[in-house]
């Protein structure tokens, strides 16, 4: 455990002292403040529009630090052979990539928390100027959304460190990682759409197509599950058992491609 | 006792679809002796790296088998007792050596008072205090060459594993790291280095293993390149001619043709009756020399025999 804090911290380190972090960090209270000065020409939309952007810079803010910093926390470590080193030191090759993961996963959420912060501070003043059109707003919705924001940058951490520990280079990292991104955000939609009677009547869809969806739905990450976004625009109650589930099905997703990883990872070879 | 045998190690390395495999360590044995200074050299590809990363378990050999203190390696069993230093390390840039010490002596067990205590010592030796609180990236090749050094030492190993340690070093840097070794070497280390700089393999190792694709072609102990144990004095000569060289055989003085004439190996007591026959035949001594044959003419001479 010694040795997993040990990594954890040097890498959060490493990834906090990045100079792309203050980029991703001004763009980001750029959104908050585009967010204010827009607000107002919305009528009666202020607070679902407040949200919805607020959630949304908040998602791209993680995208980007997932991306542009957390790739290459792990992935450079073996483009540049640091790897090399590290391993040197009596450092499982499972600790490493736990090690990895955590220290990515704490500079995302140290970074998040801090944009958390701001969009508070942007939703709190757009709240006082304009109590009426708030009708519905809740902040402890609002809260459990933006949670589930950070599980979702959870998961795709995950996937950073799976693909780089079957990867040699941060730049095929990246593209396997964006590529796993978008296909699980829209991997639910076209599920629903494979199942809806607008596809039986579709001809060309065949049967192994169908075969296909459903084995890739259960292998991508499904982050529609982590969107609350809708509800935390509109006010509406969040269930216990779906904030369960989704929570579990990232924790289990998280885990499993982590153990994945480190099976990969521990019969790897580094030349 | 060996620390460190190599079995009957081979390694190919595949490049990648419809490209020939390339044979890294072809049967390679090789022993490292407790309390030794082994070097390792040859020419470039010749698996010097490779066979220091199947020590390490970075790559798995092929065949055979490493030991190490008589049981195969585990993946963590080497690295507790081995401090290794990568040709061109390549540190984390936005930490800085403090951290990076931290990082190496939790990882290796060792307590905050200790890290503090060592660190503090080989980054005094390896003349880095001053330089200890600057991240790592406004480093120079050589400092950073220092504090990977730094970085192998800090837990105390008791094998040192040096991949081309003077590499990007200025002479001062050179003699900091030389002298490392040194008491590294007094205080009973074990050393396993590659390096291209012959002179500094020549002065500080007490066998030295010579690779050339994949193979281990030759082994020297320092007597087999220095010959300077007794009172051997080394002459260079003009050419000799063959009476020349059976009236100095029979005086008891080794020969060996060299590019611009013979080196003779005269021992003390020899040396005045030597001298005479030389004075008499009107052979023109050109120098003197420390040595019989230097390692880089051992070496140049090994290589050249394996090349087709």
């Amino acid at each position: 455990m010694r040795c997993i804090l040990s990594l954890a911290m040097i890498t959060f380190k490493e990834g906090i002292r990045n100079r792309s972090l203050f980029g991703i960090a001004l763009l980001a209270l750029l959104l908050f403040g585009l967010n204010i000065t827009v607000a107002g020409f919305f009528m009666r939309d202020i607070g679902k529009v407040t949200v919805d952007m607020n959630l949304s810079a908040l998602s791209f803010a993680g995208l980007l630090l997932v991306f542009f910093v957390g790739v290459n926390l792990m992935a450079k470590d073996i483009d540049r052979k640091t790897i090399h080193l590290v391993l040197s030191k009596p450092i499982s090759r499972a600790q490493y990539i736990w090690g990895k993961y955590l220290g990515i996963q704490f500079f995302v959420s140290a970074s998040l928390l801090l944009l958390f912060v701001c969009s508070c501070l942007t939703v709190w003043f757009l709240l006082y100027l304009y109590p009426n059109y708030f009708i519905g707003f809740s902040w402890p919705i609002f809260f459990v959304a933006c949670f589930f924001v950070l599980v979702k940058f959870s998961v795709l951490t995950a996937i950073v460190v799976f693909f780089s520990a079957i990867t040699s280079s941060s730049l095929i990292t990246l593209i396997f990682s964006l590529s796993a991104y978008v296909a699980g955000v829209s991997i639910e939609e076209v599920v629903f759409y494979m199942k809806s009677e607008f596809a039986a009547q579709e001809k060309i869809i065949s049967e192994s197509l169908t075969t296909f969806i459903d084995i890739v739905s259960y292998l991508l990450p499904n982050f529609a599950v982590f969107d609350f976004t809708l509800e935390a625009a509109h006010g509406l109650a969040i269930t216990s058992q779906r904030l369960f589930l989704s929570f579990g099905y990232g924790a289990i997703y998280i885990f499993i491609l982590l153990l994945l990883a480190s099976f990969i990872f521990s019969r790897r070879e580094f030349n | 006792m060996s620390e460190i045998q190599i079995v009957n190690v081979s390694k190919t390395y595949n490049p990648g679809l419809f490209k020939k495999k390339v044979r890294a360590v072809n049967d390679l044995t090789l022993d490292v002796i407790k309390g030794e200074v082994l070097g390792l050299i040859g020419p470039n590809g010749a698996g010097k790296s490779t066979t220091i990363r199947m020590l390490l378990g970075l790559i798995r050999p092929d065949f055979g088998t490493v030991f190490f203190r008589g049981k195969p390696l585990g993946e963590t069993t080497i690295q507790r007792e081995i401090g290794y230093l990568p040709e061109n390390p390549y540190l984390y840039d936005h930490l800085t050596l403090l951290e990076l010490l931290r990082f190496c002596g939790q990882t290796s067990g060792l307590d905050p008072a200790q890290i503090k205590k060592r660190g503090q010592e080989l980054m005094g030796k390896l003349n880095l205090l001053e330089d200890q609180k600057r991240p790592l990236r406004t480093f120079s090749k050589g400092m950073l060459q220092r504090s990977g050094i730094c970085f192998a030492l800090l837990h105390d190993p008791s094998i040192v594993i040096l991949d081309e340690p003077m590499s990007g070093l200025d002479p001062i840097g050179r003699k900091m790291v030389f002298d490392l070794v040194m008491e590294l070497k007094q205080q009973g280390k074990t050393i396993f280095f590659c390096s291209h700089i012959l002179s500094d393999v020549e002065r500080l190792c007490d066998r030295i293993g010579l690779m050339a694709k994949g193979r281990l072609i030759k082994q020297f102990s320092r007597e087999d390149f220095l010959q300077n144990i007794g009172k051997t004095v080394f002459l260079q000569t003009t050419r000799l001619t063959e009476t020349q060289k059976d009236v100095l055989n029979s005086l008891g003085t080794s020969i060996r043709d060299e590019a611009e004439g013979h080196l003779l190996a005269v021992s003390g007591d020899q040396y005045f009756s030597t001298n005479e026959y030389l004075n008499k035949a009107s052979v023109q001594v050109l120098g003197c020399r420390s040595e019989w044959m230097s390692l880089e003419e051992l070496f140049m001479q090994h290589v050249k025999e394996q090349r087709p």
